[in-house]
């Protein structure tokens, strides 16, 4: 039934690190030479949307083929108030087409989109480090059912925006299901929330939360370097 | 958060006045009343409108919905043609064709450029929207905006964290008492949230569909400043149940909500109508 899975090698916990570490470590590789370019053009002068897409599209771009994983989306998305000549902006591609995402707020009534409060961007901030973030129905970018990572970045401690890329849960479904299930039938993967983003029960759906007593009597394995477990039971 | 009533989705009420789409774009196989309905879905026409047409009737609909207000300037044409994807002739044709209906000036000289008439009041265009609709239509739209608005809350209510419904309680809270269009964005996105927290990307897109079309018939609303409150109140009661994963009270507190929009909405047209 699973020809085409990979072995699966280790625990689950280690399976999911292993699958949402190599983004991580992705967006870290190319958060480190941008964070150079976007230092150089800041020193230059203000820096505008166009200037930053300029800046970001190569990365983004060359994210959806580095990795082994379904990337949907992947891009910046600037920290508020810190381009010359807009109060937010994402430079930000996607989709099949890896078309550059032009929202209609953005580009035509300049409006400035709060994204202040989205978990992608506020957990990154608030904590410095990268955050696998959802599952959630992105209805600014894909308007899917998505997972994003993204990771802080700052230059002299300034936070200027966050490198991210989405992946859709019906890709990580398809990924990751048949890697989990030689390990039991009763394993779901849980975000810090207590939300499923995944199963192998056919007693838990994706999106259902699992929280209080049931949580607690559950056994749960945290998954190194990001706000995830997998629960048996 | 922001602009999440991404502004160029089409608003079939407000575009009802004199160009009846949906009419005309039924199938040979409808008329001949065939019953392979689905069969016959698959063969819709996709619409021979030209692309011109579709590049007016989305600046058109973000004016009356008030999307794009009175006086804003509108991009450059080049600007336009790339945000739409099309040639900056399909722009030029489409801005002659907003010229003569009166809804964009053009100006030349430094400073120049198309703007949206000084003239175009949503809540005029709304108002003459509400006129042209008939009652069957206007239950019609609220039994759908209730259906999905009433799924979604009802999941939310199952599946929401606290946290997540009490972010977007902050964020209404510190809308209400501004201006009316910064109001109207924020209950708008706020409905979309509280939607998107149902984990439903489907039920999510719906939501954002209708909240789009029906959202200028909310401003017509909320102009009474004690509706707003009304507003409030309604919302903060509904975010409450949801907090509480009580999915059955969450839903029926959506039901008696829209219940009385579409009432108020019915009674303003008839007061209208008396005139």
């Amino acid at each position: 039934m699973t020809m085409h899975a990979p072995p699966a090698t280790g625990s689950p916990s280690t399976i999911v690190a292993d699958y949402f570490g190599q983004a991580i470590d992705e967006l870290e590789s190319w958060k480190a030479k941008f964070s150079d370019d976007l230092a150089a053009a800041r020193a230059r002068g203000p820096v505008t949307t166009d200037t930053l897409d300029a800046l970001v599209a190569p990365y983004a771009l060359s994210t959806f083929d580095a990795l082994d994983l379904p990337v949907y989306g992947s891009g910046f998305i600037a920290a508020l108030n810190s381009l010359a000549d807009a109060s937010s902006h994402l430079a930000w591609w996607q989709g099949a087409d890896r078309a550059r995402l032009v929202l209609a707020a953005q580009s035509v009534s300049k409006e400035a989109i709060d994204y202040s409060e989205l978990e992608w961007y506020r957990v990154p901030h608030q904590t410095g480090e990268a955050h696998v973030a959802g599952p959630y129905v992105d209805y600014l970018c894909s308007d899917e059912y998505t997972i994003t990572i993204a990771s802080p970045i700052f230059l002299d401690r300034e936070f200027v925006g966050v490198a991210g890329l989405d992946l859709l849960i019906d890709q990580v479904e398809r990924d990751l299901t048949p890697r989990l299930a030689p390990h039991g039938s009763d394993i779901s993967i849980v975000n810090g929330v207590g939300r499923v983003l995944l199963s192998t029960s056919p007693h838990r759906e994706t999106g259902d939360s699992i929280r209080g007593a049931e949580l607690a009597s559950l056994t749960r394995t945290a998954c190194p370097g990001m706000a995830l477990e997998v629960v048996s039971g | 958060m922001g602009s999440i009533t991404k502004p160029t989705r089409c608003s079939p009420l407000l575009t009802s006045i004199g160009e009846n789409e949906t009419m005309s774009a039924r199938s040979p196989a409808h008329r001949q009343g065939r019953p392979a309905r689905l069969l016959s879905a698959v063969f819709q026409p996709i619409g021979d409108e030209g692309r011109a047409s579709l590049v007016e009737r989305r600046i058109a609909d973000a004016i009356r919905g008030g999307v794009l207000h009175a006086g804003e300037k509108l991009p450059s044409e080049q600007d336009l043609a790339q945000a739409f994807g099309v040639a900056p002739a399909t722009v030029r044709e489409a801005l002659m064709s907003l010229r003569s209906r009166k809804l964009v000036v053009t100006r030349r000289g430094r400073g120049g450029g198309s703007f949206v008439a000084d003239s175009a009041d949503p809540m005029a265009f709304t108002t003459e929207a509400l006129l042209a609709t008939t009652r069957v239509s206007l239950r019609d739209a609220a039994t759908h905006y209730l259906a999905i608005t009433r799924a979604c809350v009802e999941l939310a209510a199952r599946r929401a964290d606290p946290s997540e419904v009490e972010l977007i309680r902050a964020r209404v809270h510190r809308a209400h008492g501004g201006d009316l269009r910064m109001w109207r964005r924020i209950v708008d996105d706020a409905v979309i949230e509280l939607a998107a927290l149902s984990q439903s990307a489907r039920l999510t897109r719906e939501q954002m569909r209708l909240q789009a079309e029906l959202s200028p018939f909310f401003a017509l609303i909320d102009q009474d400043e004690a509706e707003q409150r009304r507003r409030l109140e309604a919302m903060d009661s509904i975010l409450n149940a949801v907090a509480e994963a009580d999915a059955s009270r969450a839903g029926n507190l959506v039901a008696d909500a829209v219940a009385h929009d579409v009432t108020w909405l019915i009674d303003h047209r008839a007061e209208l109508e008396a005139q």
